[in-house]
């Protein structure tokens, strides 16, 4: 630099091009510099708190219907999140929704980030899984929203819920192991995450490339002697492949034997369909659980509609419908899972350095690309 | 003629003439601003994003601190150097097969009295209308490990345990020929059509048998078309996206497409892993092209097309023809039958598990009902017609006119107007989408999540080749018939719209069904642009897929190459009616 400016040569025309960039600079980053620091939405919010319950609800549903619009960002998929934003379609027929239900947790939240961190405020609500919300935590980028819908959340899941109310609960997910009946004699079945190292199931158990909401549980249930079973995990040749509802349907048609990292409700779904279909599943002790939450965006260009939305989602209507689908409903008892079911919930956050540790080790011992 | 009638429109060509010569610069310089902007914009958006050490919109981005911790982190770990090999050896492997395949055929049925060529000729150019990711699919249907058709086969009938296994590198190889052969078929039919017979004939008078003459003659004429052609089909190979995520991935091999991917759709994202990736393939892209620029114009030198009217020879093959055609039909039904064939086969099954159940116990058009009721399937369908239509009719109004100004104009800038139409050929789709992204990040234009930001993206991807068809027409009219109207005082865009555009019809109903059909194939750029009602029919597919819902799939395939052969039907008959005879 200091060369460049001692040509006198050259002078002109780097100041030109720093104009130029000056001016990109000004007219692009600007906005995000500008970004008010307190939120419009969260002061709507904190006028909703104060008001009676009847008043508040009618005052938001109003508003809303003022609105008439929210853009939607979700991670249930395919058929199971088109028909339940149908139902809220149907509930609240005054509101045009634009929802996506084909992204994952983590490129939902990812969108968020993106669009926010560049000032775009597009979307109004997340429905993701909470473990994929840090940046957006970080950044503050969710608006404080005290759902009094929350009140409807089984007494033993409402510490999942953000004592700030950056986010509701909406539903969870159970992560176990599924595996074809078929190809695996009942005295064979794995009961325990660590007999998918046996060497029966070699080349034979199924994982999704680098997903850190399974490896972050997996770390809560063991600990740092994750690294361990990662590395017997690897020796035992895992098949690396899509998402676990793929590999669910693959696996029943006998392509291998389990899904290591299963969705319980895909095979059992399919069996519903199908009687024949030869799916076991295994909650091993203990079972992941990760929850899934609305976000409101701080910047929601629909905050009535966001809030109705995530009360919404804590409805009987809502939470049934997610039961009947075979997910995890946070208001009412699993569809298929026991009571006493072993959990073990997938953290917030990890110990500085774990993440970045686990995915390293991860793609070392286990995915071995080559 | 049309100018004459124009002329009486406009009386006064004097007073007309004396803001004409405004209109074309003016013009001009529009294009030129939006080249730049559909083109160096995306370039430099990914060169930047490549020297940050933050994301993009993340403060700091667009300071003008860089640093190139981003290649020195990529160009230190093994994982880089592991892609860069994977890709060019699958890149090599998959396009020697597919040129063989291509090579073989296309000599056959343009040089040979083989029976049947015609038919394998048109089921080689009806492949391309497939998409890719559905030939990926069908292709592991057939050959997974355990449940594959070959696989199930090969144990009923030869007891044999798995002779085939789609997810190696083998497999993906193999995919990712049967993919390119069509392409490689189309390229090299053209060059053996165009053929000049005579010296052939000349060799076979002087005594060379037909195996003689080929190699000391035909080969060596047909050599910088062959080797430009096996160049673009690597280069499409090193930027192919569907074989490398949904075969390779099992597989265990990356290559640099499914690095760029997940790094930009994994938690967390690595933005500045993908744009060091992005800029590597960048640059191997450019240097390929470069290289097959090269070759295209070296061909010239060998033409063999003179003015004279000829037909090539067709080589008498004797008792080999029918060996031959056997072989044809073989790489047909490789090609495009099987594919095809597991499709329709699959769509009709309720459960993807026999479980011993006859095949006609387990038929039912539940998955087309199933499909039909599916609201996204037809929104997909929409999308994609909506999205081929419009890219296709601006795409090619755009490159007619970047046509015109650089082949009938001599403003100073044209040649870059020619650069910038043709350079974004060297962008791989799925860094285009991933630049896509990032530039609608910051450009503060409401278009994220629609199908206008896949449809611009579009443009840039589309341009090149649509490009390559007009220029074509344009090039075979007379420029007389422009200046008697210029002459004539007859403004520059009456002449453009009513007389050139009209005169270029067959190349511009050439290029808009390519872009339309591309369009609608397309899976890379529409992925990373993707949202929730901007889904397109490929992504649509790959969701199918990703859900484990294969059966539907395989009915949205059949579904989607029944619309696709009928677009392709129909071009074929209005190019018929205009008297076109392009392929490609």
């Amino acid at each position: 630099m200091i060369a460049e400016m001692a040509d006198p040569r050259t002078r002109p025309h780097s100041l030109w091009l720093r104009g130029i960039l000056g001016l990109l600079i000004a007219a692009f980053q600007g906005p995000v510099y500008a970004q008010a620091l307190s939120s419009s939405v969260e002061a709507i919010y904190r006028e909703l708190d104060a008001l009676p319950a009847a008043e508040r609800a009618a005052r938001v549903e109003s508003g809303a219907r003022k609105e008439a619009r929210i853009t939607i960002l979700q991670t249930l998929h395919g058929e199971l999140g088109d028909g339940q934003i149908d139902l809220f379609r149907k509930r609240y027929p005054f509101i045009a929704v634009d929802s996506s239900s084909q992204l994952s947790s983590p490129e939902a939240a990812e969108r968020v980030y993106a669009e926010e961190v560049s000032d775009r405020h597009l979307t109004d609500a997340i429905n993701v899984a909470i473990i994929d919300m840090p940046e957006l935590l970080a950044h503050d980028f969710l608006a404080r929203y005290r759902s009094p819908a929350i009140a409807n959340v089984l007494p033993a899941f409402r510490k999942y819920a953000d004592p700030e109310g950056r986010w509701t609960l909406s539903f969870w997910s159970d992560r176990g192991i599924s595996y074809n009946t078929e190809l695996v004699p009942a005295e064979l079945a794995p009961h325990v995450w660590q007999d998918l190292c046996r060497p029966f199931f070699k080349g034979n158990v199924s994982f999704e490339s680098m997903q850190i909401r399974f490896l972050a549980g997996l770390y809560s249930a063991f600990g740092d002697k994750i690294y361990d079973y990662f590395r017997c995990l690897g020796d035992n040749d895992p098949i690396i492949q899509g998402s676990p509802s793929e590999r669910v349907a693959l696996m029943l048609a006998g392509d291998h034997m389990v899904v290591g990292d299963s969705y319980l409700y895909a095979g059992i779904a399919e069996k519903r369909r199908n009687p024949s279909a030869p799916d076991g599943f295994a909650l091993p002790g203990p079972l992941l659980a990760s929850f899934g939450g609305v976000g409101i965006n701080r910047n929601a260009p629909h905050p009535f509609a966001a809030a109705l939305f995530a009360d919404w989602m804590l409805t009987e209507e809502a939470q049934s419908y997610l039961a009947r689908r075979l997910r995890g409903p946070v208001t009412l008892k699993h569809p298929y899972l026991p009571d006493d079911a072993q959990l073990v919930v997938t953290p917030l956050s990890l110990p500085d350095g774990v993440s970045a540790r686990l995915i390293e080790a991860w793609k070392r011992d286990v995915e071995k690309k080559r | 003629m049309a100018f004459i009638s124009a002329r009486a429109r406009f009386k006064s060509p004097d007073a007309r003439r004396s803001w004409l010569p405004g209109v074309k610069p003016l013009v001009f310089a529009i294009l030129l601003a939006g080249l730049c902007y559909q083109v160096l914009l995306p370039f430099a958006m990914i060169v930047w994003t490549s020297l940050k050490a933050v994301r993009p919109g993340d403060p700091g981005f667009l300071t003008l601190e860089f640093t190139f911790a981003n290649y020195s982190r990529a160009l230190a770990s093994q994982s880089f150097w592991q892609s860069a090999w994977n890709t060019l050896e699958f890149a090599g492997a998959a396009t020697s097969i597919a040129f063989v395949i291509g090579a073989t055929t296309a000599w056959v049925v343009e040089r040979t009295d083989m029976p049947l060529r015609r038919f394998v000729g048109l089921m080689m150019v009806a492949r391309i209308i497939i998409p890719g990711i559905l030939i990926t699919a069908s292709w592991i249907l057939l050959a997974s490990p355990n449940i594959g058709f070959f696989n199930q086969l090969a144990r009923d009938v030869a007891g044999l345990r798995n002779p085939f296994n789609i997810y190696s590198f083998g497999g993906m190889v193999w995919v990712q020929s049967i993919e390119m052969a069509p392409l490689a078929f189309l390229l090299l039919s053209a060059s053996f059509k165009s053929m000049d017979p005579r010296l052939e004939e000349a060799a076979a008078m002087a005594g060379a048998n037909t195996t003689r003459a080929l190699w000391r003659i035909a080969l060596p004429l047909s050599m910088p078309a062959i080797a430009a052609a096996f160049l673009l089909i690597f280069v499409t190979t090193v930027e192919t996206f569907e074989a490398p995520l949904l075969i390779g991935t099992r597989a265990k091999i990356s290559v640099f497409t499914t690095e760029i991917y997940q790094a930009t759709t994994q938690t967390p994202v690595n933005w500045g892993r993908s744009a060091a990736y992005s800029v590597t393939l960048l640059i191997l892209s450019i240097v390929l092209l470069l290289a097959y620029s090269t070759l295209v114009r070296n061909s010239r030198r060998y033409q063999t097309i003179s003015g004279k009217d000829f037909r090539p020879r067709r080589i008498e093959l004797g008792r080999w023809r029918y060996a031959a055609c056997a072989l044809s039909l073989a790489v047909v039904a490789t090609t495009t039958g099987a594919p095809l064939a597991v499709m329709i086969y699959a769509s009709l099954l309720r459960t993807i598990q026999g479980n011993g159940v006859p095949f006609l116990a387990r038929v039912s058009l539940t998955n087309y009902q199933q499909l039909i009721e599916s609201g996204r399937v037809w929104t997909s369908l929409l999308n994609s017609t909506l999205l081929g239509v419009g890219t296709a009719t601006f795409v090619v109004l755009l490159v007619a006119l970047i046509a015109y100004f650089i082949h009938r104009t001599r403003l100073p800038g044209r040649k870059w107007l020619e650069f910038l139409a043709f350079a974004p050929i060297a962008i791989p789709g799925v860094v285009l989408g991933a630049t896509f992204v990032w530039l609608y990040l910051l450009i503060p234009a409401p278009i994220l999540g629609t199908l206008f930001i896949i449809g611009l993206a579009f443009v840039t991807k589309y341009m090149p080749f649509a490009l390559r068809f007009v220029s074509n027409s344009l090039l075979q009219i007379n420029p007389e018939l422009e200046e008697a109207a210029e002459v004539a005082g007859v403004p520059f865009l009456w002449t453009f719209f009513r007389l050139i555009l009209p005169l270029m019809k067959p190349g511009l109903v050439a290029a808009w069904f390519w872009v339309l059909v591309h369009a609608y194939r397309e899976l890379t750029v529409a992925l990373l642009l993707s949202r929730g009602g901007n889904r397109t029919a490929a992504v649509v597919i790959l969701d199918l897929w990703q859900e484990g819902s294969f059966l539907k799939l395989s009915a949205f395939g059949v579904i989607l190459f029944a619309i696709l052969l009928t677009i392709v039907l129909l071009s074929n008959a209005l190019q018929k009616r205009y008297g076109l005879r392009e392929q490609y």
